[in-house]
């Protein structure tokens, strides 16, 4: 990895253990220091607040506490925006403290800080075969989308190792849809140009609808990779992931079953996957013999979910089906934890991954469920070796994986398989050779029938601390 | 500046650490920087000084028989890099106002 280390220092007037204990501790210490973690711990999750935009929001840097020695360091080991780490050193100094600061930046976060700085920058054509990702490097989906650059990478070094496409290696070219989608559909655009014929996208759906829309002309291949409500359709766009009906046929038995009541709550963000989810329930869950309570969407990038919970209460429902994703999912598990819902009712979020998780922390995860095709903890052969082969390369503290970002990883093969299958990487090629096709992954088996519709197992999953373990398998 | 040429001048673990060594600096003599650049010696250090220069990254002021050097202002890689570096700074400076009280009361002592 190719770093930039960018140093800093500042002498502070109190010994180092005093200094040391201010961080994490929101005392107002600046936004280094009042980092947002639950706990000061090794593997403990950490969001630093970074003022890097004058006139806008905060810029998350997100990550995990490393190393940790009390009085003397402290090692953040971040993923989003970009790889690196984050070391403070304390030292004592007189009857104060030098406090040392050392901040890693590589390539890819430079490139990603000077794009987001305004700087326009030359796009280079890549000589080989190059794969787009089209990811949220940034805003509320920032969190699911912790690990998809890396599966990506991962996926893409394996193919090269073993002699990549037509014996030269592909390149991936990566771009942040910032959770907007009209940056989103921008973004595609520079992939396109860069040379990439197919972009995999695993943001929200509303970037994947206003990407397919703006990219209408272009003959390039988007898969969408991760859970969505379909829709999308045309040679040139294949939807991957789990689909709402499916997820709500595997799990509203068992929710119902385990909440010991048919009262549901629908809850979530105001765009088209929690719509498209919701639709479904309203047409699925009456049908199990589930009864409709209640409902509210709020704007993705809320914070305060107070109104929302107070409805949930009063409705009295037993089982909510929660479509918040990102840091919305995140801040309105936790704020139902401690209004104490958790002990009237249980919470099924098909979206929920284990990187949220890991920012609800463990002491709220209580009666948090999802349903998906894969978790991070799914004992499967090719999901244990996948795990050690994504720690080997990554670290101990890169973020977990989750149905979210593993699709990535998934994506990219299939993409390869259907490439060399089909002898090129011509678009309109390859989309028919991804359609009928049988696919062994990670996950199990996945197939898609000739209209592209996916097959896989779904998994019942229930939060234990930040993890999920599967409760019921279909 | 082209900010491609940038990336090219960046490709050298060496140059990224002179850019280090600048980030946390106004201006830097040539002699300062190879004291704080290790892995190389003297006359390397001046080579990828050069080629830094030439991409645009640092800018050369020369005063008698001595050469100075800083992140070139006007390019976007000074932007980034010395934003980067402010903020974090401004993130430490922050720290001594919110010591607790008797802990200020101690160091008057």
């Amino acid at each position: 990895m190719s770093v930039l280390t960018l140093t800093t220092q500042e002498e502070v007037s109190a010994p180092p253990h005093v200094v040391f204990g201010l961080f994490g501790a929101g005392a107002g210490a600046g936004w280094v220091f009042d980092a947002l973690c639950h706990r000061v711990a090794p593997g403990a999750a950490v969001t630093l607040r970074a003022p890097l935009d004058p006139d806008g929001a905060p810029i998350e840097i997100l990550g995990r506490i490393g190393a940790l020695r009390a009085g003397r360091l402290i090692e953040i080991v971040h993923d989003q925006p970009w790889r690196g780490r984050t070391v403070l050193r304390f030292a004592a100094n007189g009857r104060g403290t030098r406090v040392r600061l050392q901040s890693e930046l590589d390539q890819q976060g430079l490139e990603w800080l000077l794009r987001r700085r305004g700087h326009v920058l030359r796009n280079v054509h890549c000589e080989n075969t190059a794969l787009g990702l089209l990811t949220s490097k940034s805003g509320p989906g920032n969190l699911f989308a912790a690990a998809s650059d890396n599966m990506a990478t991962l996926a893409l070094e394996e193919i090269n190792a073993d002699g990549g496409l037509r014996g030269h290696p592909v390149e991936l070219v990566v771009g942040d849809d910032e959770t907007d989608p009209v940056t989103g559909a921008r973004e595609a655009r520079r992939l396109a140009t860069a040379g990439c014929r197919t972009i995999l996208v695993a943001t929200t759906s509303a970037t994947f609808v206003a990407v397919s829309a703006a990219m209408a002309d272009s003959d390039v291949l988007l898969v969408q990779t991760l859970m969505n409500e379909g829709g999308v359709g045309g040679g040139l766009r294949i939807q991957l992931g789990e689909r709402p009906a499916d997820q709500l046929a595997a799990a509203a038995g068992t929710m119902m079953h385990a909440a010991g009541g048919r009262r549901w709550f629908l809850a979530g963000n105001d765009y088209c996957w929690p719509r498209g989810t919701h639709a479904a329930a309203h047409e699925i869950l009456p049908r199990l013999g589930g009864r409709l309570v209640g409902e509210r969407l709020v704007p993705l990038g809320s914070t305060d979910f107070a109104a929302v919970v107070e409805a949930v209460e009063r409705s009295g429902a037993d089982v909510v089906l929660s479509t918040f994703v990102g840091a919305d999912a995140a801040a309105f598990q936790r704020q139902c934890h401690e209004h104490g819902l958790h002990h009237r009712c249980l919470t099924l979020a098909p979206a929920m991954d284990e990187s949220t998780l890991t920012r609800i922390g463990t002491d709220a995860t209580a009666g948090l469920h999802a349903v998906s095709g894969y978790v991070e903890s799914l004992d499967t052969e090719g999901n244990a070796t996948l795990r050690s082969r994504y720690r080997e390369r990554f670290g101990r503290w890169a973020p977990p994986l989750s149905t979210l970002s593993e699709s990535v990883f998934e994506g990219v093969q299939m993409w390869f398989a259907s490439a060399v299958l089909a002898g090129t990487d011509e678009p309109r090629a390859v989309a028919r050779a991804m359609h009928g096709a049988r696919f062994e992954l990670p996950r199990g088996t996945v197939t898609l029938d000739g209209n592209g519709v996916v097959g896989q197992r779904m998994h019942v999953a229930e939060a234990v601390g930040t993890d999920l373990r599967v409760v019921t398998s279909s | 500046m082209d900010s491609n040429m940038a990336f090219d001048a960046l490709a050298d673990p060496v140059r990224r650490e002179i850019l280090g060594v600048l980030a946390a600096e106004d201006e830097c003599s040539a002699g300062a920087i190879a004291e704080r650049i290790t892995s190389v010696g003297r006359t390397a250090v001046s080579t990828h000084l050069r080629v830094l220069r030439v991409a645009g990254l640092v800018s050369e002021r020369r005063d008698g028989r001595f050469r100075y050097y800083s992140i070139d202002s006007s390019g976007s890689a000074r932007d980034v890099l010395s934003l980067l570096h402010q903020v974090f700074r401004a993130g430490l400076q922050s720290v001594d106002g919110a010591l607790p009280h008797e802990v200020g009361s101690e160091r008057l002592a």
